[in-house]
């Protein structure tokens, strides 16, 4: 049941085009609970929610490419345009393109994310109608999803990487130890801002949540989710001196 | 991708208090807002507004709350004979005539179903799909309150920054689910590609340099209708000998699909998949700074935000977009990680199962298996681990199961 509490979450804090693109799942859930869950049906029902998925996220990934394009053009451009200026209004350009790069990132990871939590979502209900009937369709029928577009992330990855790249070097060089005040400061902007930022954080603590281990763990359930080496990135959010922000 | 502006804030409300009517009034008006989340087109026909009583409220996962607008028929669309009475239940609010326009429903959707699965095997996907990828534009949620939602926000921060430990602690959890919504009644995209009924498939091969072989690569699965539409998969590279063909006739204004389509000459695209990239190429390069979902969040951002915390010459904001950069880059790199581990477990399931049936069908008696899962099972404990141990460090003693249905061992903890 967690799990369908946590993509329900998801798709609740998700971009509102892509809210009835996720897997119903629970739908699919009360299926299987039925009296006589019929392999016909619950496996056309799946189909059609590949489709879904199939279409919806290759034209998300048309959509980014025509983006990225775009980004990069413009960001030349501004390189042209204004050299190495600091006058007030290239960084005012810079700082509305960074944002757009950013914001970018993030859609992107929404839509890998969005590609991985559906594939989980299938993979979990498919073993959860082999369990309940007896079946073995979860297999082969995974193995048909692995092959299904909209799990092949590997462009809209590689293109998220890219831009990773790209950040660091369009990123004045500051130093970490920022001030609490400013700290803070940046924590309520982007609280404030973003829908994508509360987006990811709604998708990191699903994974989290989903890889802390469960009653049916088993052969293929994943392992514990492993965030205690990564650089945490709250760590410098948790600033201890409560200082209060300005409105 | 259509227009849809959603009113979350309504749904928040819904899904968090207690509504005494978790057996909904039919023709309750909040339930419009929260419809519109659940529009969907779960092979559907596209009656007037559907509803799907999805993500319900969050208490005790209780049966929708929200129904449908007057002119809706069914509640869900499991319309199956052996589910109409549990549907009933599980529609417990749907409106009035749910029911008889399922049943109505009933022998339609069947009767598409068993066509679909005459074309192939189970596995196979349907090869006349309806047309369930049509959208209909949802009701309009209300303006949301600018100023209630910056305060929320302002809180949730707030809470963020005194906590503990923030990414540990269930607080986000709690505010993500009770502040402030991300509702938003402005335009999306202007240009909506009509999404055209998928029918074929194309896989993209891993990727390839040259630009004429992605088009061509199908699947085996599907079949063309006859329609010659084939969803097409575009990548950088062929986007770049696009944009090329595009500026030589002219720029996108000037450009028309034929002209470039016979620029580009690559096998398989069609004049099709060219129309509609040229209709969303020019959409992005006439609203350039927004992304293409062109939320309203991003909107609020510019100048209210940025004077209110631009105190010091703008380094908050670059703050900002670094932190929000940095949490990204971790979800993406824990996706990454999660998506090899799940390959991983499927190849291992895969070649275990071969295993299995080897063992099973050169032992020739079917009985054979039970006595000899244990030991199998020992081989496989022994190879999953190995392979897990390369990827994760904290293993606590971990149970397998094999592929076919076999009683349960005893679980790990938590």
């Amino acid at each position: 049941m967690k799990f369908g509490k946590r993509i329900k979450e998801q798709i609740q804090e998700s971009l509102p085009e892509w809210r009835d693109k996720f897997l119903r799942y629970k739908e699919l859930k009360n299926l299987i609970s039925s009296p006589a869950p019929a392999e016909s049906i619950f496996v056309c029902l799946l189909n059609a929610e590949i489709e879904k998925f199939n279409a919806f996220f290759v034209e998300q990934e048309e959509d980014f490419i025509i983006h990225h394009k775009e980004l990069q053009y413009r960001i030349q451009r501004l390189v042209e345009k204004c050299g190495d200026n600091d006058d007030v209004m290239f960084r005012e350009e810079i700082g509305e393109i960074r944002k757009d790069i950013v914001n970018f990132h993030g859609e992107m990871v929404l839509l890998v994310n969005y590609s991985n939590i559906n594939y989980t979502g299938l993979a979990k209900i498919l073993k959860k109608y082999d369990k309940r009937t007896g079946g073995a369709l979860r297999s082969p029928f995974i193995q048909k999803v692995l092959r299904q577009p909209f799990f092949k992330t590997d462009l809209v990855s590689r293109l998220v990487r890219e831009w990773e790249t790209t950040m660091d070097a369009m990123f004045p060089a500051l130093t970490r130890e920022v001030e609490g005040y400013e700290r803070s400061a940046a924590v309520s902007s982007a609280a404030a801002g973003e829908g994508i930022f509360r987006n990811t954080v709604a998708a990191l603590m699903t994974m989290r949540e989903m890889r802390r281990g469960s009653s049916t763990y088993g052969a293929y359930s994943l392992p514990p989710l492993n965030l205690s080496d990564s650089d945490l990135v709250l760590r410098p959010v948790h600033v201890p001196s409560p200082i209060p922000i300005p409105y | 991708m259509e227009a849809r502006p959603v009113q979350r804030s309504g749904s928040r409300e819904l899904s968090t208090s207690s509504i005494p009517s978790t057996t909904p009034n039919p023709s309750s008006s909040s339930s419009d807002a929260f419809m519109n989340n659940n529009n969907t087109q779960f092979m559907s026909k596209p009656l007037g507004q559907q509803s799907y009583h999805l993500f319900s409220s969050s208490n005790g996962g209780a049966v929708g709350h929200i129904c449908s607008s007057s002119s809706s028929g069914f509640s869900s669309n499991l319309h199956y004979s052996s589910m109409v009475s549990h549907e009933k239940h599980y529609a417990s609010g749907s409106t009035s005539n749910g029911p008889p326009a399922a049943a109505a429903a009933l022998s339609n959707d069947t009767s598409w179903c068993h066509d679909s699965l005459h074309g192939g095997g189970f596995l196979d996907f349907p090869e006349n799909h309806q047309p369930s990828q049509i959208e209909e534009d949802g009701g309009i949620g209300g303006a949301f309150d600018d100023i209630q939602k910056r305060n929320d926000w302002h809180e949730w921060a707030d809470h963020l920054i005194t906590d503990e430990d923030p990414l540990l602690s269930t607080n986000w959890n709690d505010l993500l689910l009770e502040t402030g919504s991300n509702s938003d009644s402005k335009d999306q995209k202007p240009l909506q590609v009509p999404p055209q009924p998928p029918q074929i498939v194309q896989q993209q091969p891993s990727p390839p340099v040259s630009v004429e072989l992605r088009p061509v690569s199908t699947t085996s699965s599907n079949s063309n209708n006859g329609t010659g539409k084939a969803r097409m998969r575009w990548t950088p590279e062929l986007h770049e000998a696009f944009v090329e063909a595009v500026n030589s006739l002219g720029g996108s204004e000037r450009a028309t699909p034929k002209g470039v389509l016979k620029i580009m000459k690559v096998e398989g695209l069609t004049i099709y998949h060219v129309k509609s990239h040229l209709q969303k190429y020019r959409t992005a390069r006439y609203r350039p700074e927004p992304s293409e979902t062109g939320s309203p969040e991003k909107k609020l951002t510019p100048l209210e935000h940025i004077t209110s915390l631009d105190l010091k010459g703008g380094i908050g904001i670059t703050e900002a977009l670094r932190l929000q950069m940095e949490v990204q880059k971790q979800l993406h790199e824990q996706l990454e990680i999660q998506r090899n581990l799940q390959l991983r477990i499927e190849e291992q399931g895969k070649y275990l199962q071969m295993m299995f049936e080897k063992q099973n069908s050169g032992l020739g008696k079917g009985t054979a298996s039970t006595s000899d899962s244990p030991s199998k099972s020992e081989q496989e404990d022994k190879k999953i681990a190995d392979s897990k141990e390369l990827t994760t460090p904290e293993e606590t003693g971990k149970e397998k199961e094999p592929e076919s249905p076999q009683p349960k061992r005893p679980k790990t903890d938590n």
